[in-house]
């Protein structure tokens, strides 16, 4: 990163460094409810200097995004799109539907499916091609995890364990 | 006699040897890929291991330490993703050079000096351990807080824009280290009644979060670029160039052995200050600091590796863990029925000498899987972004679940992922914030030792960190990160100048 760019403000930057500021104060407040100041070696004395450690970085570095010339992105879709690009918010969805369904279908379904839909919208090959290379790839995990190092790994609240091991 | 023999002890033995290699190979490995750790790697075989033999049980996890420390900084170069955060700085100067196509250059270095540096750990382990105990020994609670406090600093100027965000994410690692139960008096801290929170935050979820979901999401944007195509033509490394860095090296490997050697930090601030000291002893670099300096390379890998002998020290004379991983090991000489500490040499003096013998084994068995593999292990960087980020995810969530089988751990997982995404975004540093969970704990109880010791008054407080010799060169050396490294010099050299015009 070159020093001309950092003193452009990136689209959003005020509104995080807000956030980290508030963040901050809060978790100050969250501190200082642990025992307040009855004497100073108690428990929340360290987390009440690292928090105002982050109250007075975090003032220091808005007053410098401030500071930074405004970015020449025009319309908030567009400085949407720079930071958050639309296939970003497809990844972050479909990981978190894959974390959450990994407890109930288990690991290698939920794994599967995860690893063919992000080839297929990442990758730009044809369709069977992601297929296999989903199933290829879910074969080499499997083996070094389930195998080499043991890994107790989510067999899912839906499937019977005993159907899994007799597949694998 | 006894201790030579002792020495070669897994020298001679075939399947002695066969373990030891199998740890380094698996170790390089692990410890290359991300969100994968050489701590939970050695966790789980310790728990397949305890009905072997100590000695097997020793050498393959012996192995898997000395590869893993050095595995980390693969993926550094490569990746940008340090495998490990000993690996942290190795990615500031080895990514660089990566993507100037010489990657090989950049990992034949590495390897060489991780092993000089492994060699020099090891050599102080077996020379200087009575005498480093007795150094280790007077640390005090205060010189611990002020190590954290150095390392948190160190860390957070590293190769931040500006001082404030390093120090915020470092304060913000220390905060995220407090969650939990209160160790000292079992007060919840930030745990707002949730029995969950009770336990903390998982920091290994947090790890695998920063630097491989939120890694992962920043490398969305570089879907279109076409991978790096790395030439590997020149492994071994220029032996000029290994003759001219000896002494950096030299340096590096001592500071790793002494950082090494004290308790509570292991490889990854060893790797941050020889880096640093790298950074302020080299005039005149062929190529600038951050963007692929040879210096930058092997100060850190020369003392990660250090680390590894010198983390032993304290483990093996006092019963104190140098690191995480010898914090593990520790519990697998528990279960083998013996007694990590002072007595350790004394009573089992043949212990000693064996993982002595052995980490040098798992050195030159580094040297010589570092110098062969490189070439199968750079397809997984010519393999497209498209195939790898989706990959990383699945390895981190595989990695994550693997220390506790915890369901919720995933869920920390992605949280950090997607928060150190907008942190990277807006160049905020994550390796802080990693560092500040790490040794927050440990300041945090220390903190509280020495103030409880100065019996709850300030002023004592205080002058316990000028009047006794180690904390005041400690302090010292604070004040002047402090100094040197804030806008507080220039502030006070302001407010000098405008009085020195008044009067």
């Amino acid at each position: 990163m070159s020093k001309e760019e950092n003193l452009i403000r990136k689209p959003g930057e005020i509104v995080f460094s807000i956030f980290l500021t508030v963040f901050s104060v809060t978790a100050f407040w969250q501190a200082f409810a642990i025992s307040g100041f009855t004497g100073l070696s108690t428990a929340g004395i360290f987390p009440m200097l690292a928090s105002l450690a982050m109250i007075v970085c975090s003032l220091i570095i808005t007053k410098d995004v401030f500071a930074k010339q405004p970015h020449k992105m025009s319309g908030f879709a567009s400085s949407l799109n720079e930071i958050l690009p639309i296939t970003l918010i497809y990844m972050i969805v479909l990981i978190s539907a894959y974390l959450l369904a990994m407890p109930i279908i288990g690991f290698v379904f939920s794994s599967a499916a995860f690893l063919f839909l992000s080839f297929s919208i990442l990758w730009k090959k044809p369709i069977w091609l992601s297929a296999l290379l989903a199933i290829f790839s879910l074969a080499i995990i499997y083996f070094i995890f389930r195998t080499i190092f043991q890994v107790v790994l989510p067999q899912g609240s839906l499937i019977q364990g005993s159907i899994l091991q007799g597949q694998f | 006699m006894d201790i030579l023999s002792n020495l070669v002890l897994s020298w001679g033995d075939p399947w002695l040897i066969f373990l030891t290699a199998a740890g380094t190979l698996a170790g390089i490995y692990v410890g290359a890929i991300p969100g994968l750790s050489v701590t939970m790697a050695t966790s789980i075989l310790i728990s397949f291991t305890f009905k072997w033999q100590v000695n097997e049980a020793l050498a393959l996890i012996v192995g898997v330490f000395m590869g893993g420390v050095y595995g980390g900084s693969r993926t550094a170069i490569l990746l940008n993703i340090p495998g490990a955060p000993s690996a942290i700085a190795t990615a500031i100067e080895g990514y660089p050079m990566a993507q100037k196509g010489e990657a090989g250059e950049a990992i034949g270095l590495t390897t060489i000096m991780s092993v000089f540096g492994g060699f020099v750990g090891i050599i102080a382990l077996a020379l200087f351990a009575p005498v480093i105990s007795n150094f280790a020994i007077m640390f005090n609670s205060r010189d611990y807080l002020l190590l954290g406090l150095i390392g948190i600093l160190l860390v957070g100027t590293l190769s931040g824009e500006s001082f404030a965000k390093g120090a915020f994410a470092g304060a913000l690692g220390v905060l995220i280290g407090m969650v939990g139960l209160d160790p000292m008096t079992a007060e919840g801290r930030f745990t707002f009644g949730s029995v969950t929170l009770m336990g903390g935050i998982p920091y290994v979820a947090a790890m695998i979060g920063f630097f491989g979901v939120a890694e992962g999401l920043v490398q969305l944007h570089n879907l279109d670029l076409p991978a790096v195509k790395q030439k590997i033509d020149r492994i071994i490394p220029k032996f000029s160039d290994v003759k001219k860095h000896f002494w950096l090296a030299m340096r590096a490997s001592g500071i790793g052995t002494i950082i090494g050697a004290l308790p509570g930090t292991g490889g990854d601030i060893a790797a941050l200050l020889a880096y640093d000291d790298a950074k302020r002893m080299t005039k005149n670099p062929e190529v600038p600091f951050g963007e692929g300096a040879k210096e930058g390379l092997i100060a850190p890998e020369a003392a990660n590796n250090a680390a590894v002998g010198g983390s032993f020290i304290p483990m093996l004379t006092l019963g104190i863990p140098g690191d995480a991983v010898t914090a593990v090991i520790i519990g697998a000489l528990f279960i083998h029925g013996l007694k990590p500490g002072p007595l350790l040499l004394i009573e089992t003096p043949h212990l000693f000498w064996f993982i002595v013998g052995n980490l040098a084994l798992a050195n030159i068995f580094l040297l010589i899987f570092g110098l062969s593999g490189i070439k199968v292990f750079t397809k997984i960087v010519e393999c497209p972004k498209a195939i790898l980020i989706p990959l990383i995810f699945v390895l981190s969530a595989v990695g994550t679940y693997a220390i506790q089988n915890n369901p919720s751990h995933v869920y920390w997982m992605l949280g950090f992922g997607v928060f150190g995404y907008f942190l990277k975004t807006y160049n905020y540093q994550v390796g802080p914030v990693i560092l500040g969970v790490i040794l927050g704990p440990m300041m945090d109880s220390n903190y509280r030792r020495a103030m409880i010791g100065a019996r709850g008054d300030v002023g004592t407080f205080f002058w316990d960190f000028v009047s006794h010799p180690i904390s005041l060169i400690l302090s010292i050396a604070f004040l002047l990160m402090m100094i040197s490294q804030t806008p507080l010099w220039p502030f006070l050299k302001r407010i000098i100048g405008r009085q020195g015009k008044q009067t």
